[in-house]
């Protein structure tokens, strides 16, 4: 398989997956805070500056006023800002579009559809009342297309590829969503320090946001507490969206590329499998010592993860196609 | 059956007895061959058929069947007009073409390699040798070069049309990469799933078959100690407008759909860039320019190409399809010589006609082009996609001075044909929700391999959309049809 199309795929699949992320903590956030127990968390202002943060690392200063609209549609719906779901879904599609002789028909034919329904959403109707039916069209969106990248698609190199973008992805999704709530849930412990408060509403966001709420408490049988949904979200192997089963299922789909490679320590799938290797014994213990550093060591060490899979598989000279060159070839139509 | 004034969707169609109508005959009745689809089209209803067009223009485009327009701050998504009222050619109609289109490409192809080797045509006086000396599109690089197998033209697009006095004329050849076929393959399954009642009652050829039959091509023109060859189309990138094509073309072979940087030579063997490294690449369709094919050998500023792919082609290494220096043969000049071109390479006579042309080159067959300019098609002879042409009972008295004067100042760049009636065809007009006639061509492709030869049984109508207008090209606005050719 090329090079180019390969990262091609390997960004379709990070994209799709991202653009699920950032509509489903837009969607269950927004809508949690609405009838929170307390002040802060059920502030508006609070509730932003969560999304901000989640979305784009982004701490807002506390005297700036933030508007309502504004933010729901620079994350939702604004083409120009590099973290919103209208930008990720498009670039979803355009690198599926660069590789469409690759995938099948079907998965293109819902990624350009979806990909179309979302360019054409009406900003007014967005940002007065379309959030829910917004946020919900993309995540249902998006598992339709996961399940034809299944179901459709040779299951090939192109396809671990796929996956391995999906996987990497929701690890680092699921990861900064963590972090996020963690933040949220450390602000709100400061400002009623003197009182003691149920700050259980923020766990059950957050396993709500990564769709994992009813099966955490299937498994617990308990109302969620930071240790147990860090527990479980971390290092469950059975949810399939924790951090341990994105992990496991990196490995898996980087060991189907690397067969034909001798293992370097330098290697993708080295620091993969040595990375994966390390969460086979972690315990929630361990963390709980320092879940900041924690966070930061693990969303380190996802980046340098994908830069290797890049420089291991994706890498070609610079890309000199600019929509100019249209104009140059005088190609006989 | 009813009048046909009485339906609806056909209220507004006006007969103009100075053109072959493909559905009405003189006495505006229903030509036999139409009967059974258009009892289908006149049990619609405006409102019905509106439906049934709108979602087969969705359907293109949910499956990104598309062009993109590029403004200054958006991009603009468009499907390339589409009706959905079928062209039927019957199949003693189709046998003449068919064998007419494939005795063009094969002697096209035995030109090609005189052209480029003895120049035996020229020497013999047949050919002017001005026609090739002057032609931008002569590629001094490929003389006494031999391509794989001595095919040159392996894909070749012939135009034609249908003339009031019934019979088929060639309009041009086109053996620099034509594009089109993507749609009509994407014309036939919109149809077959807009019209599957009456589909059943046709027995249509399929065209689906069209790639298969490409990667049998490519395969059989393959570099010399090469078993199993490995194909690959080269475009020019996903913002060249025909992008959707190649995309097609490479997914319906099962090959990998290049850009230049994904290639690169060493040794003069071409690689292209995999996940695992180089593997060497045998045969190259291309979809890039000849000029822009190789910085090194052609435009040093091309960046879409790959710096010493001409060189590998000469060794041998790889096979590109089409041949560079194509163009030298389709030029409209030449065009005017293929009577006796056909003659000479296969001692045949020429299957499908010529339009007369007039060469402004001749002193006398320019001064009758200056003087009945009215009554003349002044095409330049190196220009594709629609540009440049006149058509000379649509001009003032200003414009055919102007013309005039084009033409004296470069009388070798310009050729003149009659106005030829093209026959008009059934077309949705959305503005007047109804059929009006509208002028069609027909585009052929035929394909050329090492002991193999193939046409497409099927092709595409492009239709000109404008009332009047006779230029059907994509790019001035033309549509297209699904083209039915029956067994």
């Amino acid at each position: 398989m090329l090079a180019r199309v390969a990262n091609n795929l390997f960004w379709m699949g990070r994209y799709i997956e991202r653009s699920e992320h950032l509509a489903r903590y837009l969607n269950v956030n927004y809508f949690s805070s609405l009838d929170a127990p307390n002040e802060l968390s059920q502030s508006r202002d609070f509730v932003l500056r969560s999304i901000m943060y989640m979305v784009n690392d982004e701490i807002i200063e506390s005297d700036i006023k933030l508007k309502e609209e504004e933010v729901l549609f620079n994350v939702g719906l604004n083409t120009e800002k590099p973290y919103s779901i209208i930008t990720s879904f498009n670039s979803a599609y355009e690198n599926a579009r660069s590789s469409r002789d690759l995938i099948s028909t079907e998965l293109f034919e819902s990624i350009n559809r979806i990909n179309h329904s979302i360019k054409n959403y009406n900003p007014d109707t967005f940002v007065k009342n379309g959030l829910y039916d917004f946020t919900s069209m993309i995540t249902k969106s998006t598992a339709e297309i996961r399940s034809k990248i299944k179901g459709t698609i040779l299951h090939d190199e192109a396809y671990a590829i796929i996956m391995l973008g999906i996987y990497l992805e929701r690890a680092l999704q699921v990861t900064r969503i963590i972090n996020s709530k963690c933040s949220d849930a450390a602000v709100e412990k400061s400002k009623y320090k003197d009182t003691v408060i149920d700050d259980s509403h923020q766990w059950s966001t957050l396993l709500k946001c990564v769709f994992s709420y009813d099966m955490m408490r299937r498994f617990y049988k308990k109302t969620p507490t930071k240790k147990t949904t860090l527990e479980f979200l971390i290092l469950n192997s059975d949810c399939p969206r924790s951090i341990k089963s994105s992990l496991f299922l990196i490995k898996k789909y980087i060991q189907k590329l690397a067969v034909n490679q001798k293992g370097s320590t330098n290697s993708a799938s080295f620091l993969i499998g040595k990375l994966h290797c390390e969460f086979e014994y972690k315990l929630i213990e361990d963390i709980e010592k320092d879940t900041e550093g924690f966070i930061r060591d693990l969303i380190n060490k996802l980046i340098i993860i994908g830069l290797k899979l890049d420089d291991n598989y994706f890498k070609i000279p610079e890309a000199p196609v600019s929509k100019t060159n249209n104009i140059s070839s005088t190609q006989k139509q | 059956m009813k009048n046909t004034i009485e339906l609806p969707l056909f209220s507004a169609y006006k007969f103009d007895s100075n053109f072959y109508d493909e559905l009405f005959n003189k006495n505006k009745e229903i030509r036999d061959i139409y009967k059974t689809l258009f009892k289908l089209f006149s049990q619609y209803s405006v409102t019905e058929f509106n439906a049934l067009n709108e979602r087969a223009k969705e359907s293109f485009f949910n499956l990104g069947i598309t062009f993109q327009v590029y403004g200054e701050n958006s991009v603009q998504e468009k499907i390339f007009p589409f009706d959905l009222f079928p062209r039927i050619i019957e199949q003693k109609e189709w046998d003449t073409i068919e064998k007419g289109v494939l005795q063009r490409s094969k002697a096209l192809n035995l030109f090609l390699w005189d052209v480029y080797h003895d120049q035996k045509i020229i020497k013999q006086g047949i050919v002017p040798i001005e026609l090739i000396s002057s032609s931008e599109n002569f590629i001094t690089k490929m003389k006494g070069l031999d391509p794989p197998e001595g095919v040159y033209n392996h894909i070749s697009g012939t135009d034609l049309i249908k003339h009031a006095d019934g019979n088929y004329y060639v309009l041009e050849d086109n053996i620099r990469c034509p594009s089109g076929v993507s749609y009509v393959i994407g014309n036939r399954t919109a149809v077959k799933h807009a019209l599957f009642g009456v589909f059943n009652k046709y027995n249509t050829h399929r065209v689906v078959d069209y790639g298969a039959n490409l990667l049998e091509i490519m395969e059989s023109v393959k570099p010399k100690g090469v078993d199993n060859p490995v194909c690959v189309i080269i475009t020019p990138g996903v913002y060249n407008s025909a992008y959707y094509e190649h995309s097609f073309l490479a997914k319906q072979m099962g090959i990998d759909l290049v850009e230049g940087r994904d290639l690169f030579v060493e040794n003069d063997f071409v690689y292209k860039r995999t996940i695992y490294g180089p593997q060497k690449v045998d045969v190259i369709y291309r979809r890039i320019d000849d000029l822009f094919i190789d910085p090194l050998a052609f435009k040093p500023e091309s960046v879409l190409g790959v710096p010493g792919l001409f060189s590998a082609y000469q060794k041998g290494n790889v096979c590109l399809v089409n041949a560079p220096g194509t163009g030298v043969a389709d030029d409209k000049a030449i065009y005017t010589y293929m009577p006796e071109i056909i003659k000479y390479y296969l001692d045949e006579d020429q299957i499908l006609s010529n339009v007369h042309t007039y060469h402004c080159s001749r002193e006398k067959e320019m001064s009758y082009v200056l003087e009945n300019i009215d009554k003349l098609v002044v095409k330049p002879v190196d220009e594709s996609g629609g540009y440049g042409i006149s058509i000379g009972n649509k001009l003032t008295k200003e414009e055919i001075q102007k013309v005039k004067d084009t033409i004296k100042a470069n009388p070798r760049k310009y050729i003149a044909q009659p106005i030829m009636s093209l026959s008009t065809h059934p077309t949705y007009i959305e503005e007047t929700e109804s059929f009006e006639p509208r002028h069609v061509d027909l585009r052929t492709f035929t394909l050329l391999g090492k002991d193999k030869e193939y046409v497409l049984k099927g092709g595409l109508s492009r239709v000109a959309l404008r009332r009047g207008n006779l230029v059907v090209n994509s790019s001035q606005g033309g549509g297209s049809k699904d083209t039915w050719v029956l067994k």
